[in-house]
């Protein structure tokens, strides 16, 4: 048999297999959109009226997107971008969303920017889903018009923001392409909101792209369905941020939530971490209608499959940790129970209450030792333009104290089975802002 | 008496009864500040580093809590509890603090630093400065008791020393900013380390017996252009 007859049966007996790959990736490559997330529009020509009506709706818009919250750095000028986004491949800094036009979308037509809020591709190539561009896909072509005439009406400002620090293969944009086809799904565009519930899913799962935080994360920062609004640790930041679903939330009325969600306080909890931002930079602002509908559909999402079980106050009261001379009781009574109460039920509305609070009931114990260590003041808003504070306590607590007394709160009001000690704690310091 | 005079001692003494119980309302809320400031910003006893609040000008103390918010300022602890608060409350807790009484004990560390060639130097310079850097001495715009001028000009008595030398190094690194033209990042550039420390270590062990309220508005001109001083005069 000569060399060459050897080599094509051997392609022979390859051939399935080389089939197969091709097959599978043509599939894939089809459910994450096929080709036409990658045709650009670069020729647009479409005009969008940019009358102040229009540009009032789009600021609107904007405000309930928060879109300024993450493309402005501290004290920075809006929209010019340059906030960093820590990821466990590196740091990505967000774009310059002014009008100028060497850094930010200056010379863009309305169909380019619809084109990559929707489908997460742009001039520069795949985006990094850091960019909401799975929930921006939701939007409607009316949103789209008012966002882009009202980024359109910001002053231009001439910053770059600072290049990407990624490992390889984040860092080649093409790679995205395979993350896609492995992890993304285009979503259906939706009906047109009629009912505050219509309209509550859109804000949700559309501009306010709640799921970024309060989803239950897949392999490689992916959002499976099955995760969707199911809680979990907010990648970079390390916070845990709750489900929303009907049963997180069955402590709340629609109106209570609702009043919530503007005012960052309710007699069940108050605000704190990156929500106190969010409440902050976004929900304080956002009309009653909208709070209502909001409130409206979290209240009826089911729990999803991927969900840690939840936890509510037992009736007994635990058995003491034996492993430590410290009692959680005793550091509780003389540090906390003045403001949270003795039975965590806390204060005239002046203290949120410990009982069935996220801090106490999660599956992970980050919040609670991050406002004791650090404390916290809610955001103000006006509904609560004078907030009362927690103290930190990283300087009057020992770290085995701060382990205690959370093993305490947790085995109490979250009938969670915590055994930290004050290593644990000690891994848990460390302030986080940018 | 007249019925005059009974009338404003009872809107008088209502009135400071509604400002006693505004400043207990907001001793209380402010608990956080508490811990590190003082239950009247007083500063903590003993403290190696956290400065006092008590008395110092309202304006200048809500420029650093905007500061601390909108990164003009570094401080990690300040800004996770300030980053999410708007200008209204920030005003009425930098009035809250302004309006305690000033500190008026030394700060109680580094007593033994103050070396006799350290003391030389601090006065010449918080005294006369050293015109030939053009570095103006303290006293010329922090006052002649050094307890600082209305409405943006902090007392420089009762803080400690790493304190105040912190904010040397940070104003060098430009990691402070005041408002332009930023005044201290300029003066703070021209003066040696050595000397700093000088400066920081004598005015630490300076009391402020008086309990001295900052100097009022206008009371002087001081000699630099400074952003946090509307009613300076400016140089071009």
């Amino acid at each position: 048999m000569s060399a060459r007859r050897r080599f094509g049966m051997l392609a022979l007996a390859l051939l399935p297999f080389v089939l197969a790959v091709v097959a599978i990736g043509g599939v894939l490559f089809l459910r994450q959109g096929g080709f036409a997330p990658y045709r650009v529009p670069h020729d647009g020509s479409r005009v969008v009226a940019g009358g102040a009506a229009m540009i009032a709706r789009g600021e609107t818009l904007a405000h309930i997107g928060n879109c300024a919250a993450c493309h402005t750095t501290r004290g920075g000028v809006p929209f010019a971008g340059g906030r960093a986004f820590t990821t466990g491949y590196g740091t990505i800094y967000s774009t310059n969303l002014t009008p100028d036009v060497q850094h930010g979308l200056g010379d863009w037509s309305v169909e380019e920017f619809a084109h990559t809020m929707r489908n997460g591709v742009g001039r520069h190539g795949v985006l990094y889903p850091v960019f909401p561009y799975a929930h921006f896909a939701l939007l409607s072509d009316a949103d789209l018009d008012a966002l882009y005439a009202y980024l359109r009406s910001v002053p231009a400002s001439a910053i770059a923001r600072p290049p990407n620090r990624l490992t390889f293969p984040a860092s080649w944009r093409p790679a995205l392409i395979a993350w896609r086809m492995l992890y993304y799904r285009p979503a259906a565009t939706p009906s047109p909101a009629s009912t505050p519930l219509d309209r509550g899913r859109y804000l949700v799962d559309g501009l306010g792209h709640c799921a970024m935080c309060h989803s239950t994360r897949g392999k490689r920062g992916s959002l499976p369905p099955q995760g969707y609004l199911a809680g979990g640790i907010i990648p970079g930041i390390g916070w845990y941020a709750p489900p929303l679903d009907s049963r997180q939330l069955q402590r709340y009325t629609v109106e209570q939530l609702a009043d919530y969600l503007r005012s960052g306080t309710s007699a069940a909890g108050t605000a704190y971490g990156p929500m106190a931002e969010v409440v902050y930079s976004s929900l304080r602002g956002i009309s009653d209608e909208d709070a209502s509908a909001i409130a409206t559909y979290l209240k009826q999402v089911p729990p999803h499959p991927l969900r840690a079980p939840s936890v509510m106050a037992p009736n007994t009261q635990p058995a003491q940790d034996s492993s430590t001379s410290i009692n959680g009781a005793d550091v509780y009574k003389d540090s906390c129970a003045d403001c949270h109460g003795a039975d965590g039920e806390g204060k005239d509305g002046k203290y949120p209450p410990l009982r069935d609070a996220v801090a106490v009931t999660a599956p992970d114990p980050i919040n609670a030792v991050r406002m004791i260590l650090y404390g916290g003041m809610p955001p103000t808003t006006a509904g609560n333009p004078r907030p009362h504070t927690m103290p930190p306590y990283v300087q009057q607590l020992t770290s085995a104290e701060i382990a205690a007394v959370v093993n305490y709160l947790r085995q109490t009001w979250g009938a969670r089975d915590s055994q930290l000690t004050g290593v644990d704690i000690e891994a848990m310091h460390g302030i986080v802002i940018d | 008496m007249s019925n005059r005079l009974h009338r404003i001692l009872a809107i008088a003494f209502l009135l400071y009864g509604v400002g006693a119980a505004a400043d207990d309302d907001l001793e209380e809320r402010l608990a956080a500040c508490a811990v590190c400031h003082g239950k009247h910003g007083e500063g903590a006893s003993g403290s190696e580093y956290y400065p006092h609040l008590a008395g110092k000008p309202a304006g200048y103390l809500l420029e650093q809590l905007q500061g601390f918010r909108d990164g003009r300022r570094i401080n990690a602890q300040m800004t996770w509890l300030v980053q999410f608060v708007d200008d209204a409350y920030l005003r009425e807790i930098a009035q809250y603090y302004a309006a305690q009484p000033p500190r008026t004990r030394a700060a109680d560390t580094g007593a033994s630093e103050l070396t006799e060639a350290r003391r030389a130097i601090a006065e010449k310079l918080v005294e006369h400065g050293d015109p030939q850097r053009d570095v103006p001495a303290c006293s010329e715009c922090h006052g002649k008791a050094l307890t600082g001028l209305e409405p943006g000009v902090p007392a420089l008595v009762g803080l400690p020393a790493e304190y105040i030398i912190a904010q040397f190094g940070n104003w060098r690194e430009g990691i402070r900013r005041g408002a332009a033209p930023d005044c201290m990042h300029d003066v703070a550039n021209k003066i040696a380390p050595e000397d700093i420390r000088a400066i920081a270590t004598w005015l630490s062990q300076r009391p402020n017996a008086d309990a001295q309220r900052p100097a009022p508005a206008g009371s002087f001109v001081p000699p630099k252009a400074c952003g946090s001083l509307p009613h300076a005069e400016r140089r071009p």
